[in-house]
């Protein structure tokens, strides 16, 4: 236990030094003040484009075309952006043979794996936080009319998602020794994932939905209750794929 | 019971034998120089002590508790330095060393106190830099800093001195032998003058398994050579005692430079005596009359042949 606090001290302390904490969130805080912005926008730019006897009509943006812009941009470049940050949460200690010093400490490998997955999970929430808190003020501001159902849920679930995404990120770097090994075996993960929304009898069991199903939420066209499973499911998962980071990384010959 | 015992260690990397049963024993307070050619598996034997790597088969005690390999208790009782110690580039000495407290579980009082008395030891007390930008050297040192933190019963040091200039190596061997009264020592080295310096026990892994143990003394005199070198006042005394009736054996070597002569007797009951008595029965007084000790190196090129 007091190797996880001190190393998990480590690891927040490593985040800001190596400014990932920092790119993490201006990352996400100009995805924030963009989403509304661009979804208020986009129509006039288009519109000042338009010449002389071309008529396009263009329905008044709302509140859900900023909620679309978060969703969008949150569920592609943000966790793109925080796979490739994290992607070298093992191997670049592994390759440097950091760790060899502590662990030879008396460090646990256990309390490595545990903690590392904390600081990757608080960095994410702390960056989808703020995400969300610059896009719901400036949304409510610039569309005070508008309302949404189910968002905060909606929000929720795509937090999840992230967090199912670090658990698979944790236990691909503890399969292999480089970052790119790494970010391979998680595209794998996600293309299966992909692979199986096909397959409309399992979207209720597949994690993915957690990031294609928030805007229905939103517009209340999908009910809360048909995400009950996937959330189960992705949970499971999540502790399946920490539980199995932790038992691959005992294993490990360093 | 020694502090460190290792029985019967077996270890391979696809066809390649390292390891092919390792038996060492390590007594306490002594410095254990633990010599070998590059790649005879030094460093791979310390790994499977620290528990990093998966023995084949065989055991490994440290302080009578036995290693596991992944989740190592035995690590509580030693320190490490690795052969290129890395460091978080981005800590400065004194942090690193309150990680490395935390993780052993000193308060912060301890850690304080410890740091900073070590940190004078290995003379990087105002070093206020980050480690990324620390020389070699200076690496090396913390490392000695950081391993010695939890006041280890066994220091186990891998290759410490090389890749060193002259006077870096010094001030690890300075640091490392006075740290022996505190400690148990375990080094490797392929540097046989740094043994020759500093330790007291021996041991030379060859082929898999040790090939020579001991204290310095005990293998010196082991392999006692029975050569003696005398030195005389004049060309003419020397060549007089060399042309003595009992010195013309077939089994007796001389060679002479000189008039200094060397003489190689056979094992068996021929000794210093027989040449002082040769050496009175002739009425010539050497002015130098004197044992030939095998060196390390001697020893160590016999051993590997």
């Amino acid at each position: 236990m007091k190797g996880y606090m001190a190393f998990l001290k480590k690891e927040f302390f490593e985040y800001t030094k190596t400014y990932k904490l920092f790119i993490m969130l201006m990352v996400f805080a100009v995805f924030g003040i963009t989403n509304p912005l661009i979804a208020k926008l986009i129509p006039e730019i288009l519109g000042s484009l338009i010449t002389d006897g071309v008529i396009i009509t263009l329905p008044e943006p709302t509140a859900y075309d900023a909620w679309t812009q978060f969703f969008k941009n949150a569920t592609q470049m943000g966790l793109i952006v925080m796979v490739i940050l994290f992607s070298g949460v093992l191997s670049s200690e592994l390759s440097k043979g950091t760790l060899i010093n502590l662990l030879t400490k008396g460090l646990s490998r256990t309390a490595v794996i545990l903690s590392k997955f904390t600081c990757m999970a608080l960095v994410w929430t702390m960056s989808i936080a703020l995400c969300f808190v610059l896009t719901y003020g400036y949304t409510v501001y610039l569309f005070p009319k508008d309302e949404t159902t189910n968002l905060l849920f909606s929000v929720f679930c795509l937090w999840l998602f992230g967090l199912f995404l670090l658990a698979a990120l944790l236990f691909s770097a503890a399969l292999t020794r480089s970052n790119y090994g790494c970010l391979l075996i998680i595209g794998f993960i996600v293309v299966i994932c992909m692979i199986m929304n096909i397959i409309p009898a399992l979207h209720r069991y597949n994690p993915i939905s957690l990031s294609t199903n928030n805007m229905g939420l939103i517009m209340n066209s999908i009910e809360v209750s048909s995400l009950y499973g996937t959330i189960m499911i992705s949970c499971l998962l999540s502790l399946i794929f920490v539980s199995l980071s932790v038992v691959v990384f005992q294993k490990k010959q360093l | 019971m020694g502090v460190l015992e290792i029985k019967q260690l077996y270890k391979r990397f696809g066809h390649h034998e390292v390891l092919k049963g390792l038996d060492m024993d390590v007594p306490e307070h002594s410095i254990f120089g633990f010599v070998g050619q590059n790649g005879a598996g030094k460093t791979t034997t310390m790994k499977i002590i620290l528990g990093l790597l998966k023995p084949d088969s065989g055991s490994v005690t440290v302080c009578g508790e036995k290693v596991t390999y992944g989740e190592s208790k035995t690590n509580r009782y030693i320190g490490f330095l690795p052969d290129v110690p890395e460091f978080y580039g981005y800590m400065n000495p004194m942090e690193y060393l309150k990680l490395c407290g935390e993780i052993t579980g000193l308060t912060k009082a301890q850690i304080k106190s410890k740091s900073e008395e070590l940190l004078e030891l290995v003379g990087l007390k105002d070093q206020k830099k980050k480690i990324g930008g620390f020389s070699r050297g200076m690496k090396q040192r913390l490392g000695i800093a950081q391993a010695l933190l939890n006041d280890p019963k066994l220091l186990i040091c891998d290759e410490p001195t090389s890749a060193l200039d002259p006077i870096g190596r010094k001030e690890i061997l300075d640091i490392l032998y006075a740290a022996k009264g505190k400690t148990t020592i375990v080094f490797s080295t392929h540097i046989l003058s740094d043994v020759e310096k500093i330790c007291d026990r021996i041991a030379v892994l060859h082929e898999g398994k040790l090939a020579l143990c001991g204290t310095l003394s005990e293998i010196k005199q082991r392999h006692r050579l029975h050569g003696f070198i005398l030195e005389f006042e004049s060309e003419k005394e020397a060549s007089c005692f060399e042309s003595a009736e009992d010195l013309k054996q077939p089994s007796i070597r001389l060679s002479r430079n000189g008039s200094t002569v060397k003489v190689l007797l056979p094992d068996g009951d021929m000794d210093g005596y027989f040449l002082l008595g040769l050496l009175s029965q002739k009425r010539i007084v050497p002015l130098k009359f004197a044992v030939m000790e095998p060196t390390l190196e001697s020893l160590f090129l016999e051993v590997v042949r």
